[in-house]
Order: C-alpha cells, then sequence, then structure tokens
C-alpha cells in the first residue's frame, strides 16, 4: 500500500502540548487508507445486507422465488404479533435469556470467588474451567444430545441410579424438560466466561478493605456487600449486557438439540425466524421476526447505556 | 484470619466439583469413542477410556470423510485468520491514532454488528452469494467470517494500540518515518500479544462457524467440520464412536489454543466487545 504525504516536516510542537496539531499525521485522507478496506467488507457482508433484511420484513417473498418481492407494509408484523405462537416464543426467549444471564453470572461469580482463593493447583483449575467455553458449540450440542439420549445416556442413567429419571428418558423430547436441558447446556458453555473475567474483577478489589472491614466486625455477607460487590458491580453489568445480547443470538446449540421442539417449547426468536425462513420458507415473516430481535438488543443496549450514565451521576444506587 | 479444616475440605470438594462439571463432558466424548459396543450399551456403562479402542482415532480419519471435513475447516480458519486480522490491524489503528469524519458511526456500526445474528444475515448473504457465485466454496465463507469477526478484532486491536505511547511512534515520526511504517515497525511488534489472540479468536470463530456454512455449500466434499459433525446428530448410520472421535478431534485444537492464550483472549474480549 502507498501511502502519499510529505515527510521530514519539522515538527513545530513542542512535546508535551496536549492542543490538537495540525496532522501530524500525514495527509487528511491517511485515515481512510487504512480503514478503507476494512470499512468496505463491513459494508458489503453486513450493512447491505441488513438493510436488504429491514426491506424484507416489509414484503411477501418466497424463499423459493425471491425475486417476486411484494411490498405488504407492516403486514407482516400484524401477523406475527397477532399469532399466539409468536407470543410463547418471545415468553420463551425472555425466559431463555433471563435464565442465562442471571445463572451464569451467579455461578461464575461462585467459581470466580472459589478460585480467587490461593491453594496449589489455582493455575490449572483456573485454566480446566474455561474448557467449556472454548469447545465449539457443534460439539457442545453433539456430546450434549448423546448425554441425554433416553436409553443410553449417561444422564438419563444417573438420574435413574439416583431416583430421578424421566420417565422414558426422553429429556429432550418432553416438553416440559428439554428447555431446562438446553439451558444447562448453554449456561455450561457461558459460566467460564463470566467466571474467568470476574476474577480477573476480584483480582483489583483492595485486600486490606477487606482485611478491615473483617477486623471491623464485618461478617462475610457483609464485607462482600461492601467491598467486593461495589468493586465488581460495573463488571457483572457489562457482563449482564454481554449474555443478553450473546444468549439473543445464540444458534446451533438449541437448533441441533431440539430444533425449537418438542412442539415449539425450546422455539426462540432466532430458532423461529430461521425455520420461517427455511423450513417455511417466507422470508419477509424471517426478517420481520429478526427485526423484532434487533429491537429487543438495541432496547437492551441503550437502556444500559442509560442505567450506567445514571448510576455513574450518582441517582440510582 | 480463621480458618476451619473443615473449610479447607469443603473448598477442595468444591472445586473438584466445580472441574468435573467443566471437564466432564468432553471427558465423556472421548470416554464414548474409545468404547467397544458392548461397554456402550450395556446396562453399566463404561467410565473409564478402553484404550485399546484406540484404533477408532485412525480408522475416523482414514475411512470416512472427516479428514476432509477437517482440512476444510482449516483452511476456512487460516483464511479467516490471515483476512480478518491482515484487514483489523489498519482499523484498529485508525480508530486508536487519527480522528476522522464518520469515526462515531464507524464505531457504532462495529458495535452494531456484534448483535446481529447470523441467522438474521444468512438470507440477504444468501442473495449476495448467489449474484457473486460464492456459494459452494470455500472463499465464499471466508470472506464472510472475517466480515463478522473483524469488528472484534479491530475493536480490540483499537484497545491494545491505545495502550502504546504515542511518543514512540512521534520519535519515528521525527525520523521520517510514514504512518504505515510506523504502524508495522513500532506498533505491530508491540501488540503482537493482541494480535496473536485475535488471531486464535478469528480462527476459532470461523473453524465452529455452522450456520453459513450449513446454508451456502451444497457440494459435501467442500463440508466443513461443523457441518459433517452437525450432520451425525440424529443420524443413525455411523458409529457412535466414530462420531464421537471426529467431534473430539474437532474440539481438541480449539480447547488446547484458548488455553494457551485464554489471557489475552479474555481480557482482549471483554475490553474490545464491551467498551469499544
Amino acid at each position: 500500500m502507498t501511502v502519499v504525504e510529505q515527510t521530514g516536516v519539522p515538527k513545530t510542537t513542542p512535546p508535551g502540548r496536549p492542543r490538537r496539531r495540525p496532522s501530524p499525521l500525514g495527509s487528511k485522507w491517511t485515515p481512510y487508507l487504512f480503514l478503507a478496506p476494512a470499512a468496505l467488507f463491513i459494508l458489503v457482508f453486513q450493512a447491505v445486507p441488513l438493510v436488504q433484511e429491514v426491506y424484507l420484513s416489509f414484503t411477501r417473498t418466497r424463499l423459493l422465488n425471491p425475486t417476486r418481492s411484494e411490498w405488504v407494509g407492516l403486514d407482516n408484523f400484524n401477523r406475527i404479533f397477532s399469532d399466539p405462537e409468536f407470543h410463547r416464543t418471545l415468553l420463551i426467549t425472555v425466559v431463555y435469556v433471563i435464565t442465562c444471564v442471571v445463572v451464569a453470572i451467579g455461578a461464575g461469580l461462585g467459581v470466580a470467588l472459589l478460585l480467587n482463593k490461593k491453594f496449589r493447583g489455582r493455575g490449572v483449575a483456573r485454566a480446566l474451567v474455561t474448557v467449556p467455553w472454548a469447545a465449539p458449540g457443534i460439539a457442545v450440542a453433539l456430546i450434549a444430545t448423546w448425554m441425554l439420549n433416553a436409553q443410553y445416556g449417561i444422564v438419563n442413567r444417573f438420574l435413574d441410579a439416583v431416583g430421578l429419571g424421566v420417565p422414558g428418558g426422553a429429556i429432550l423430547d418432553s416438553s416440559r424438560y428439554a428447555l431446562p436441558a438446553v439451558l444447562a447446556t448453554t449456561i455450561w458453555q457461558l459460566f467460564p466466561f463470566t467466571s474467568v473475567v470476574l476474577l480477573s474483577a476480584l483480582q483489583s478489589v483492595p485486600q486490606d478493605l477487606n482485611e478491615a472491614a473483617t477486623v471491623d466486625g464485618a461478617g462475610r455477607w457483609a464485607t462482600f456487600r461492601a467491598v467486593t460487590w461495589q468493586v465488581i458491580k460495573p463488571t457483572v453489568g457489562l457482563l449482564a449486557l454481554l449474555m443478553t445480547i450473546w444468549s439473543l443470538r445464540r444458534f446451533e446449540l438449541i437448533w441441533l438439540m431440539t430444533k425449537g421442539g418438542p412442539v415449539g417449547a425450546t422455539e426462540t426468536l432466532v430458532i423461529d425466524l430461521y425455520s420461517q425462513a427455511f423450513d417455511s420458507k417466507e422470508l419477509g415473516s424471517a426478517a420481520a421476526i429478526g427485526m423484532v430481535g434487533v429491537v429487543i438488543s438495541l432496547i437492551v443496549i441503550i437502556g444500559s447505556r442509560l442505567v450506567a450514565r445514571a448510576v455513574e451521576k450518582g441517582d440510582v444506587r | 484470619m480463621r480458618r476451619f479444616r473443615f473449610g479447607v475440605t469443603a473448598r477442595i470438594v468444591a472445586v473438584l466439583v466445580v472441574l468435573g462439571v467443566a471437564v466432564f463432558p468432553l471427558y465423556w466424548m472421548f470416554v464414548t469413542a474409545l468404547s467397544s459396543n458392548s461397554d456402550l450399551f450395556a446396562d453399566q456403562p463404561r467410565l473409564t477410556p478402553d484404550l485399546g479402542q484406540f484404533g477408532v482415532f485412525v480408522d475416523a480419519l482414514a475411512e470416512g470423510k472427516a479428514a476432509g471435513w477437517l482440512l476444510n475447516s482449516l483452511i476456512i480458519a487460516v483464511g479467516t485468520m490471515v483476512l480478518s486480522v491482515g484487514l483489523g490491524i489498519p482499523l484498529g489503528y485508525a480508530l486508536s491514532r487519527f480522528s476522522f469524519w464518520g469515526k462515531a458511526v464507524l464505531t457504532v456500526v462495529l458495535l452494531f454488528t456484534q448483535m446481529l445474528p447470523e441467522a438474521l444475515m444468512v438470507v440477504p448473504l444468501f442473495a449476495l452469494f448467489r449474484r457473486f457465485e460464492l456459494l459452494d466454496s470455500l472463499t465464499g465463507l471466508i470472506l464472510v467470517n472475517s466480515a463478522f469477526v473483524l469488528p472484534i478484532v479491530a475493536l480490540i486491536l483499537k484497545g491494545a494500540i491505545d495502550g502504546i505511547p504515542k511518543e514512540l511512534e512521534e520519535a519515528a515520526r521525527a525520523d521520517g518515518a510514514r504512518p504505515f511504517t510506523t504502524l508495522t515497525r513500532i506498533n505491530v511488534p508491540l501488540i503482537a500479544p493482541s494480535i496473536a489472540a485475535t488471531a486464535v479468536i478469528a480462527f476459532f470463530h470461523a473453524w465452529n462457524e455452522y450456520v453459513f456454512a450449513v446454508t451456502f455449500i451444497f457440494n459435501p466434499d467442500l463440508q466443513p467440520a461443523s457441518v459433517g459433525i452437525a450432520n451425525f446428530i440424529g443420524e443413525l448410520g455411523t458409529p457412535i464412536q466414530t462420531v464421537m472421535a471426529v467431534a473430539f478431534l474437532f474440539t481438541l485444537p480449539a480447547v488446547a489454543f484458548y488455553l494457551l492464550v485464554q489471557k489475552y483472549v479474555v481480557s482482549g474480549m471483554t475490553a474490545g466487545a464491551v467498551k469499544g
């Protein structure tokens, strides 16, 4: 890449002056030369397809004949919002996301507190605990499905042995147990990330404050709330945001374990969107469902920014 | 500080339980791959691997299509890694060191792409791929995977470059170095750990990717391992040991590499994904 600019211009600004310098980095086009290839990429593969998807959501378009696309305005949205099955999809999505966020962060915090104490082999333990997060989703879906196999799955054999067995063992075929099973698998994959992040947040908890609180006679819980929690609170907030976005868009684990079934019991927005597009071949409704997901994500992101700002200002504790 | 013996024991037990929960499914994948049929379907399952069955790994690679799948995954992952890091370094540099018109918009776009589900983008991308004849090609998957991982790569590298004192670059520039040279000679060596971390993230993003691969590839010879393994699920024709052996060979490099660079990956992920 050739960068056209003048070189050897004598430096006129004395060092240490915080004022903005008159373009010491080359011509005003220099930054665009650096970012243009990446920006073009994101434009072609993300921005343009997203705009097309927004357009699709206002049309009636069939997968098999996508060039014959008919503008129908808000019809897709009217239809999905008046469909009780879509209401259930929304409810399942909310349950799925909230459970993921709460349990992944709660479990992650517990593990982080556990691994924050000094003990021999702590480094190995910290490394091993990240294994689920590093495992590919496809492999996780496969092993989870095998472990939950009705006849030969180790989970059913274990549950039978302790007397908690599901009749017939068909956990993933049961509209009652499929969602908890999928949730447990998701959380198994997510908790290492939350625990590693919280562990690094815990490192910045000042130990002398903890000790001072203990000396002052504060109990464990009081010390935790007064010291530790105050330090890790921003991290917990950020993790909650990340977990929300990640579980809203999580696809292959659910798709491969249950395809959204049985009878829609594990159908989240993304699953619904994919099956509308590729099973029902209705691209318009699929796009509309996708837009609902995008709007939910946007609300979460903007909401969390507002809350964070309010907390910073001290309006909310 | 008070330390009860019971407390210490309880903590050891708790740590072991947590590690057991974390590692067991992968262990079980390994055990299942190394089980004889009679063990697999016995009333009492065998809880340890039967090392006499080790040939299953060799067979899985030699007989079926697994070796081809893994090779396709490798090509896609290396391509994505090279392309996304290659484009992400200059983008991260521009975001960190320059102020330019449209910077705020670009940053918001980068953050926004983090929340777009692949399943949503697959339909318009399918149309795009058909027009540019990228269906059924590994190149197409490299391009789309790079586009999806590029924002996080760029944001992580921006954060890393932010941490380098500007004075180093200014000194080089005073000696007549151009921006591109200061980037490659000064910044790149200093952010090498972050570059390694983003390379790992990009590699395994593409290694694990499923939705685009299953939608855009029809030729079985071009399938990556993610699609091949996914097709095993619910399919009765293949012995479960072979399935698990292939899945284990697919999982092991991902886990091993992540463990090697996990420190950088985690700090990069949180810094890049969250703070922007």
